[in-house]
């Protein structure tokens, strides 16, 4: 028995921080803080698998999540990487500065 | 629906405030100028998010959550932050641009969308949810999920870890070369 | 005889094939050779198939197929050779006249730079001529058709660099392609009906067609006809065809191609007599063309142009002929007609050639006492024409007028026309005799004349013009109705002459009565205007003079009804559409698409944002259509 409020309550969180994570990477322009609303959105589809599994009694959603934490890991990693590396290079860490693969 | 027990009371209450919590912090990441205090909302947010995965029954997810997401993801953010040091965004001057106003109204069509989604094809079936035993979102559950039913997924994500630790390296050492070169 | 009639028809195009592998290695006098040879090969086939057909018990047709040239499902069209009575005297007459006027060519051409072209081209078109009369079909006969009109073209244009001669050429091959459309339009009429094109199985086909139908089909090929024979309407190209050589004309556009028309109507007579209107029609345009020719004739100053109105206006005699349905009337002028014309041209080549290629009459004055030979070659070929008796036009213009005057009213109104024509016949021929040959010659002509070693020119030049004498003066005497009449006879199995066109004793002697007559009265009118004594002067009559000059204005009509409007058309096609449209679509197609790829660069921003907002709406979309789907 699931107490509190029902899944959909959950799963209008997860739409709300999907949907603000979206927002974080369309406006800024720092790229760390883009990926960190990245994560938001990674977040948010963590939030609604989980509800689901739990509203099914089925695991493979949490074995989703977790799945889903381990790349984001993963991506978070390169994506840190990248943004050292340009700054080493003495580049603005700008979004819009950076438009041009060259070098 | 009101479940007027006591347990169902404190249920409510922890789920508005981790909610709350949970909104807030989001909200906080995409707006503040310095990266450092959006780290620090993110893992406000993932603290919250962990709390919403208990109501959940998801134990292990929670904890997972913690651990990784918040002790080792965000630590790296927090240390790159520190080394690319301060930075402050340019100010919003002159009012939202059109862009921050069409990733307003972007942002807003996907929530709605979304909602619409999940309301026109699962609508009835999500008010009540069917019980769960008490292995449910345990640690063993999920392990035995990973070795049994999940084994691929459980080996695919760690070959994508392999390949992000080698990409990492990569990415971290060649430039200092190149650096060099292009400065002397 | 068979193998007579298939060397006839092979041995020219062998020519042509030998001078043609040649080409400048072998000398120019040998190409004019082998041209030679191979016509007079040919005229060896024709009398053997001749003698062949003769011998024969039966003088029906006999076909022999070579092969199967086209098939297309149930229609097949066989390569085939007919031998029988028209077509071994139509032989003769294309094979034997050939051969003399190629032999004459070889004196005309000599020195010319192109001389085997010409004989080459000589060759091609007595082989068309020759498939034309051989062919065992009507398509086969379409061939032969197409191609003389083709060699026409070649040899008309022969001096491809006087403008005069192309454009020349260019008429005569537009005229004659509409002729061949109307005729391929007739024949596509019989093989939708029917299921082949031989002689036989048309004419079934054609007497199972409705009358509208067969009218259609009698006048398409009419309309062809017409068109290779010169007659009004589409008559305007004979005298300008006087440009190619002097031979040209008198093989092509006197004695041979002209007359495929006649020998057409002659050889497809079954359909003429199914729609009757289109024979009758055909007999009206022969008519007409032999009274406008005949009076075109006397303004002429050009002495080939005057033959050639001649030869317009005996082709409306013949066509008057097979029109009533006297068919071996018909085919005898024809015969005769290709004797003499062909004798006038090459007493007129003669000339042409010995006084420095010189063809207006105004200055070849008094030729005769230089050039006796010619003279008297073409004073005797002049009689012929006129049908004074003895000669040999006699014998064979005057049962034309009288099969007509024996046929219905209309008849009586071809005959008052031939017997004008009779008369003007005998008035321009010899105002052309009395202005060149009699008489002192011009300063023109003294400076000018040039003979070949003191005769008046190669014996290859004088003998085909003395053989051709004899055949004028004494070709005439094989038949004369209604005393004896073997061609009448020799021709009766193929095309008997309708009963309407038998002409009665009393019309022959009355006819024969009245027009040499006129003829004799027109030559003394002749005498009396241009001879040495100048008793009567021209008339001045200047709106006629204009008329005639201007040859009834017929091409200044065509100038206006078709070759404006269709240059008009060309030009506001060209100008509305072709350059603001096709010319610059190319360029246009170019540049927009440079342009689009511009714009569609702007996508590349090279800006995350853009691109993350892309993605995002496009998941969007995708979320939305998955929903409405489901």
């Amino acid at each position: 028995m699931l107490l509190g409020p029902g899944v959909v309550w959950y799963l209008g969180i997860a739409a709300f921080l999907f949907a603000t994570g979206a927002f974080g990477v369309l406006v800024r322009r720092n790229p760390l803080i883009v990926l960190l609303s990245l994560e938001i959105m990674l977040n948010g589809a963590n939030l609604a698998l989980i509800a689901f599994s739990r509203h099914a009694g089925n695991g493979a959603g949490q074995i989703f999540a977790l799945s889903v934490m381990a790349v984001a890991a993963a991506e978070v990693c390169v994506g840190l990487g990248l943004v050292v590396a340009i700054h080493r290079r003495r580049l603005a860490l700008d979004v819009d500065a950076l438009s041009e693969l060259r070098g | 629906m009101l479940a007027i027990t006591a347990g169902g009371v404190v249920v409510w209450a922890v789920w508005v405030i981790a909610g709350f919590a949970c909104l807030a912090s989001g909200l906080a990441v995409v707006s503040f100028t310095n990266p450092f205090y959006s780290a620090l909302a993110l893992i406000g947010n993932l603290g919250s998010l962990a709390v919403l995965y208990l109501l959940l029954s998801a134990e292990f997810v929670a904890a997972a959550q913690v651990l990784v997401y918040a002790g080792a993801v965000m630590v790296m953010f927090l240390f790159v932050t520190a080394y690319v040091g301060p930075r402050h965004e340019p100010p919003w001057a002159g009012g939202p641009s059109w862009k921050t106003l069409a990733a307003v109204l972007a942002a807003g069509a996907i929530f709605v969308e979304i909602i619409v989604a999940i309301g026109l094809t699962a609508g009835g079936r999500l008010r009540t949810s069917p019980e769960v035993g008490s292995v449910f979102g345990s640690p063993a559950w999920i392990g035995r999920l990973f070795l049994t039913d999940h084994l691929l997924a459980f080996e695919i994500t760690s070959i994508v870890l392999l390949v992000a630790a080698i990409g990492g390296v990569i990415l971290g050492s060649h430039t200092r070369r190149a650096v060099r070169g292009e400065m002397g | 005889m068979i193998a007579g009639a298939w060397l006839c028809l092979i041995a020219p195009l062998a020519g042509t094939v030998l001078i043609l592998l040649g080409g400048t290695r072998i000398p120019r006098r040998a190409a004019a050779w082998i041209s030679t040879i191979s016509v007079f090969v040919a005229f060896a086939g024709a009398v053997w198939s001749f003698f062949g057909l003769r011998a024969n018990a039966s003088h029906d047709a006999h076909i022999s197929t070579a092969y199967t040239w086209l098939a297309a499902g149930s229609f097949k069209v066989p390569m085939q050779v007919l031998v029988d009575p028209l077509s071994t005297m139509m032989m003769l007459i294309v094979s034997g006249v050939g051969a003399l006027i190629v032999l004459y060519s070889i004196g005309y051409m000599d020195g010319d730079d192109e001389e085997r072209r010409y004989f080459a081209y000589m060759s091609l078109f007595v082989f068309s001529m020759l498939m034309l009369v051989e062919g065992g079909n009507l398509l086969l006969l379409l061939v032969g058709w197409g191609l003389v009109g083709l060699s026409s073209y070649l040899l008309i244009g022969f001096w491809h660099e006087r403008p005069s001669a192309v454009a020349a050429a260019k008429k005569a091959f537009i005229m004659n392609a509409f002729g061949d459309a109307t005729m391929a339009l007739a024949l596509f009429v019989l093989i939708a009906h029917g299921s082949s094109l031989g002689y036989s199985e048309s004419f079934a086909t054609a007497s199972h067609l409705s009358q509208t139908t067969v009218n259609l089909v009698a006048l398409g090929l009419l309309g062809g006809a017409v068109a290779k024979s010169a007659q009004i309407p589409l008559q305007t190209w004979l005298p300008d065809a006087m440009e190619g050589p002097t031979p040209v004309s008198a093989l092509i556009h006197a004695a041979t191609m002209v007359t495929a028309g006649v020998y057409l109507i002659a050889r497809t007579h079954p359909i003429f007599e199914d729609a009757p209107t289109i024979a009758l029609v055909a007999a009206g345009l022969g008519a007409a063309t032999l009274l406008m020719a005949g009076l075109i004739a006397l303004v002429q100053t050009d002495i080939k142009r005057v033959i050639a109105y001649s030869t317009m206006s005996q082709i409306g005699y013949m066509f008057m002929a097979v029109g009533v349905g006297a068919y071996a009337n018909g085919m005898f002028h024809l015969m005769t007609h290709a004797f003499f014309k062909a004798l006038l041209f090459m007493t007129a080549g003669l000339v042409i050639h010995a006084i420095a290629d010189e063809q207006d009459i105004r200055k070849l004055r008094g030729v005769g006492k230089l050039m006796p030979l010619t003279k008297w070659a073409f004073l005797l070929g002049a009689l012929a024409l006129v049908g004074i008796p003895a000669f040999s036009g006699f014998f064979s213009k005057d049962p034309i007028l009288a099969a007509d005057l024996h046929d219905h009213w209309y008849g009586v109104v071809f005959w008052l026309c031939g017997l004008v024509g009779a008369f003007l016949t005998g008035l321009y021929t010899f105002r052309l005799y009395f202005i060149v040959f009699p008489g002192e010659p011009s300063a023109f002509v003294r400076e000018h004349l040039h003979l070949h070693h003191g005769k008046e020119g190669p014996w290859t030049m004088l003998v085909p013009v003395g053989v051709l004498t004899v055949l004028a003066v004494l070709g005439g005497w094989i038949q004369f109705q209604p005393f004896w009449e073997p061609i009448t006879h020799w021709l009766a199995p193929v095309v008997p002459t309708e009963p309407a066109a038998v002409a009665t004793n009393w019309d022959d002697a009355i006819t024969s009565l009245i027009a040499p007559i006129l003829g004799a009265l027109g030559i003394t009118v002749a005498w009396a205007i241009y001879g040495k004594k100048q008793l009567l002067a021209v008339p001045k009559i200047p709106w006629l003079q204009r008329l005639l000059e201007h040859k009834f204005y017929f091409d200044e009509a065509y100038d206006w009804a078709f070759y404006r409007p269709a240059v008009a058309t060309a030009t506001l096609w060209r100008r509305d559409f072709e350059e603001p449209i096709v010319l610059t679509a190319g360029s246009d197609l170019g540049e927009g698409t440079l342009e689009l790829g511009e714009q569609t660069q702007r996508i590349q921003t090279g800006l995350l944002r853009t691109y993350v907002f892309f993605l995002g709406a496009g998941m969007a979309v995708i979320a939305v259509v998955f929903l409405l789907v489901r």
